[in-house]
């Protein structure tokens, strides 16, 4: 995995030369993954396309500049971040919301019968959706992104301590919500 | 004392469960997560539920597909923003044939892969040393003759950027192919014969691969 990352580094040290052809390769590269972070961040698809093109924008720009100390897929999700906010604080449009009012489920089953209907995997995966936004995204970045303790607080700008006490109480928060379903997994 | 500070063992343990899953966990943490998975029966099925979670969020986050025309937009936009290549870049005729292929239905794209292939390799081996900058599908002749290789088919309704984005997340690279059976020769990135045989189940994995079958494995055999 390390030739991958150095690999990631010397593109961007091409990018910061002019190379498009570079950028493009990053942009294939780490598209998928930057663009689905956005997305899960601002629960809007419609903005991660733009947020996630802006971002490899940045990249062209901002290339002559980096100095490598943190992975780039880790330098590319922190940008995407700050985009988002960004983003987030700027638009006050309504379609924001009716975007997230559209993705409740529009269910006459109470959420024990939903629960009881579908298996553990899907009930835990329906469960990480809802959680909040600040602990999705510790569990995104740990379990899809493949990121440390350290650089999930480079990306969402919080401390190391802050990283494991909001992936505590995500567990948490899973762990009793798979109970109140009746999957018992023994902790909390 | 903080938050964090007042955990308990098992919460701290708890708390520090996926970092171990994805590997990015060392020094004393790895340690005390590796004697507690040791000693304490509860951890291992504290394990299968952080792996239950890990497949879970994997699962979500899956199921979120980009574009397929991402790429071609972002390259119009790059092009807006540093202006139009220049005309002896090397590998600007790639670029155009690349945005073409992405745009055109799988069968066909799969049709022009083997051409475009053909053409690079052709361009390596008339241009020794030449740059060739736009494609992830192959190196140098030299990079081709070392590279641990698999040979893969896809499915017939696989798209081409699930694809592309799958070969570019795990750094894979078309090598050679595809043969008149649609069978490609994908360059894997592994040191070891353990990270050899990782990839190839994640190649296998994937709901667009049809079948995969061994090829050279990295030089330590394993």
């Amino acid at each position: 995995m390390m030739a991958a990352t150095e690999t990631d580094r010397a593109l961007v040290d091409r990018v910061a030369k002019g190379d498009r052809a570079a950028v493009r390769l990053l942009f294939m590269r780490h598209h998928a993954r930057v663009y689905r972070f956005v997305a899960r961040q601002t629960g809007s698809e419609m903005m991660a396309d733009d947020i996630a093109n802006e971002v490899f924008l940045e990249l062209w720009r901002q290339a002559p500049g980096f100095e490598g100390r943190s992975e780039v897929s880790t330098w590319l999700l922190g940008i995407a971040r700050f985009k988002a906010l960004s983003m987030l604080r700027k638009r006050k449009e309504d379609w924001i919301d009716d975007e997230a009012a559209a993705a409740v489920p529009d269910s006459a089953d109470t959420p024990e019968i939903v629960t009881m209907k579908e298996d553990k995997g899907a009930a835990l995966r329906r469960f990480v959706d809802a959680l909040p936004e600040e602990h999705r995204s510790v569990i995104d970045l740990a379990y899809y992104h493949g990121q440390s303790v350290t650089e999930i607080g480079e990306v969402l700008g919080i401390p190391v301590a802050t990283v494991k006490t909001r992936m505590f109480y995500a567990r948490k928060k899973l762990g009793e919500a798979l109970k109140a379903a009746g999957y018992d997994r023994g902790w909390p | 004392m903080s938050a964090a500070e007042k955990m308990s063992r098992r919460d701290e343990m708890e708390t520090l469960l996926p970092f171990y899953l994805n590997g990015s966990l060392e020094g004393s943490d790895l340690e005390a997560v590796e004697q507690w998975l040791a000693s304490d029966p509860a951890a291992l099925a504290a394990l299968g539920e952080a792996e239950a979670e890990f497949s879970g969020t994997s699962a979500a986050n899956e199921a979120i597909r980009p574009p397929a025309d991402a790429l071609s937009r972002f390259a119009r936009a790059l092009e807006a923003e540093a202006g139009p290549a220049r005309k002896n870049e090397s590998s600007s005729w790639l670029a155009q044939a690349w945005g073409r292929f992405m745009a055109v239905p799988v069968g066909v794209a799969w049709a022009a892969a083997a051409v475009l292939l053909a053409l690079v390799m052709v361009q390596s081996l008339v241009q020794p040393g030449g740059k060739g900058k736009d494609f992830e599908i192959a190196g140098t002749q030299d990079d081709l003759a070392k590279m641990p290789f698999a040979l893969v088919k896809f499915k017939p309704g696989a798209t081409m950027s699930d694809i592309s984005g799958f070969l570019g997340d795990n750094g894979l690279k078309i090598v050679g192919g595809p043969t008149a059976d649609g069978v490609f020769r994908l360059g894997i990135p592994a040191d070891t014969a353990g990270d050899y045989t990782k990839l190839l189940g994640l190649i296998a994995a994937q709901p667009f691969a049809e079948s995969v079958i061994e090829g050279r494995k990295p030089a330590d055999g394993g």
